[in-house]
């Protein structure tokens, strides 16, 4: 199983984190919900893998691009 | 027998040339369930119609002749579900369809003749690159460019397939082509690795050069991809359906599918009431085109924008939509980029759009301004503003800012919205925390208060009012709505052909 980072597409605020380290999340299932826009923006997975860690917590603001969180997968 | 000898030497060259390379390659290219050149003419050309042009061309030099059947290039005419197509498929095991003299002069008579009598082009993709040494040298590199003709005048669909290694000449033609697919493990690039490594000193995967990850989600210059030949060329039959012959024609048009009018009545089930949750905008295209006549074109780059082919009870159109499931539906740098280029295809050939807007604005930062969104907003504009086919504009929820003009609010020949639409300068919050800098954790109430002052006269019925919306709409009517206003703005008085002032937009995404 290969780790990587999934990023996040936009810049935003963290709104909620939904999927805590080691859930299993199907592809496009949500791992954290932004704020942005005045939407709220999930960044999914981008394959069916399992959450190793968040990196970022609730509140916190997200570059374009920027690492989210750690999948196996 | 007369001409005996002469008709056994005939019989011997054409058996030769349609031999294609050695019998080695051949069959490694078996082994690697890779069709050769005329297999793949076969599943693409309806079975007997294929005109050879240039069965008996070969190398300009002579010690190249017994190694250089056809020049590498299977050339031609037939006809794809009846229509007739030009037809240029690269022989890789003849010298790798590497670019020379009477190879490119082959791929150019094709090319010319499809222009000038209106049928459509169809690239059957390899190349090795520049072959050497034909092209070594002043008058090598000079004779390559006396007989290319590299604008677009996009008369003709050209419709090409990156089917393996693709350098050069081979990657020039795809690019200059109005629709690409690749099959994966091809490779799309200006120059292959190891020349790239010998040039600048950089050693490469040939997938991070140019493989399909690369071009359909990072340059966008595929925008399909398959995992096979035969998937290469099912893709290239079924996005030709959609297009005329040439752009003095219309659209062909389908039968409409029996249970065509079904899915739309549940289209209210697709898109959430809180205005701020996404949903994926596919979703309502599947229901509101007929079923299974959705192409999706460059559906892996900039997601924000949705571009697809379709068809609305029979007749083809273009589907333009922002997609709240990426980016909040914001439209991105890249993503105008991609509407403008496929407002460019619809114009050229015909086929009338159809907007479907549901966006915060245009994504604003300093990301955006660094890939100079500004320019790009306008470009998008200026394609919109320049097309002449029909265009029908729906606002599905929200449309804010200069993105409701350039989704086609009041640039289209009608705009209409949902009884959900929403459309102002900017999000009401948004304008609430910059106009009476009130934000909502510091002052719930007030903020709530504000916010409802600021979104008066923000809905759709305001935009029908003073008639800028032309209808406001039910959700479940918006297949039908689309219909009907396609028959209204027909164009009848050109036959539904429109002026073409982007025929000449640059030729490359």
């Amino acid at each position: 199983m290969k780790q990587s980072k999934v990023a996040s597409e936009i810049t935003g605020k963290v709104w909620k984190i939904v999927a805590a380290p080691g859930t299993q999340l199907a592809e496009d299932e949500p791992i954290l919900i932004l704020e942005s826009m005045k939407m709220e923006i999930p960044v999914s997975a981008p394959l069916d893998c399992k959450v190793v860690e968040i990196l970022v917590a609730e509140g916190d603001t997200v570059s374009e691009g920027q690492a989210v969180a750690v999948i196996e997968g | 027998m007369a001409f005996e000898k002469e008709l056994e030497a005939f019989q011997r060259r054409t058996e030769a040339a349609r031999a294609m390379g050695s019998k080695k390659r051949l069959a490694e290219r078996q082994d690697a369930g890779l069709l050769n050149a005329r297999q793949r003419v076969d599943v693409l050309i309806d079975a007997g119609t294929f005109e050879e042009a240039g069965l008996f061309a070969r190398s300009i030099r002579p010690e190249a002749a017994g190694i250089s059947p056809t020049d590498g290039v299977v050339s031609g005419f037939g006809r794809i579900d009846g229509r007739l197509c030009g037809v240029n498929a690269a022989d890789f095991t003849v010298l790798g369809s590497s670019s020379a003299e009477v190879h490119g002069k082959k791929q150019a008579f094709v090319r010319n003749a499809a222009a000038q009598n209106g049928h459509p082009v169809i690239n059957l993709m390899e190349c090795a690159g520049g072959r050497i040494p034909d092209i070594m040298g002043a008058a090598g590199i000079g004779r390559a460019g006396e007989h290319s003709r590299y604008t677009r005048t996009r008369t003709t669909p050209t419709l090409s397939a990156v089917m393996g290694l693709t350098y050069g000449g081979g990657a020039f033609a795809c690019i200059n082509s109005d629709l690409v697919v690749m099959r994966k493990g091809a490779v799309l690039a200006v120059s292959s690795q190891m020349a790239t490594s010998v040039a600048i000193g950089e050693e490469m995967d040939p997938q991070d050069l140019g493989g399909w990850r690369h071009h359909s989600e990072g340059t966008g210059f595929v925008d399909a991809v398959v995992d096979t030949d035969e998937d290469c060329i099912a893709w290239i039959r079924k996005a030709l359906s959609y297009f005329p012959d040439h752009a003095n024609a219309t659209t062909p048009v389908a039968p409409i599918p029996p249970d065509a009018e079904d899915a739309v009545a549940g289209i209210l089930d697709l898109v959430p009431e809180h205005r701020g949750k996404t949903y994926d905008m596919r979703k309502v295209i599947a229901a509101i085109a007929d079923p299974g006549s959705v192409l999706p074109v460059k559906d892996r780059f900039a997601k924000v924008a949705v571009t697809c082919l379709a068809r609305i009870r029979g007749r083809a159109v273009g589907v333009i939509a922002t997609n709240p499931m990426f980016k909040g539906g914001a439209l991105d740098p890249d993503s105008c980029d991609k509407i403008a280029s496929f407002i460019v295809l619809c114009d050229s050939f015909n086929l009338p759009i159809v907007f479907l807007a549901d966006t915060p604005g245009f994504l604003v930062g300093l990301e955006s301004e660094k890939r100079r969104l500004a320019g790009k907003i306008m470009n998008f504009m200026a394609a919109l503003e320049l097309s002449t086919v029909p265009k029908v504009a729906l606002i599905l929820r929200k449309s804010f800012g200069q993105a409701y003009l350039n989704m086609g609010g009041g640039k289209s020949d009608t705009t209409a919205s949902w009884f959900t639409g929403e459309i102002s300068f900017m999000d009401p919050a948004v304008a609430v925390n910059i106009v009476y800098a009130v934000k909502r954790e510091d002052d719930p109430e007030r903020f709530e208060e504000l916010a409802k002052e600021v979104a008066k006269e923000t809905s759709a019925y305001d935009l029908a009012a003073p008639f800028m919306a032309h209808a406001v709409i039910d959700p479940r009517e918006t297949r039908s709505y689309i219909a009907r206003q396609l028959d209204i703005f027909s164009r009848g008085l050109t036959n539904g052909v429109g002026a073409h002032r982007l025929a000449d937009w640059p030729p490359a995404f």
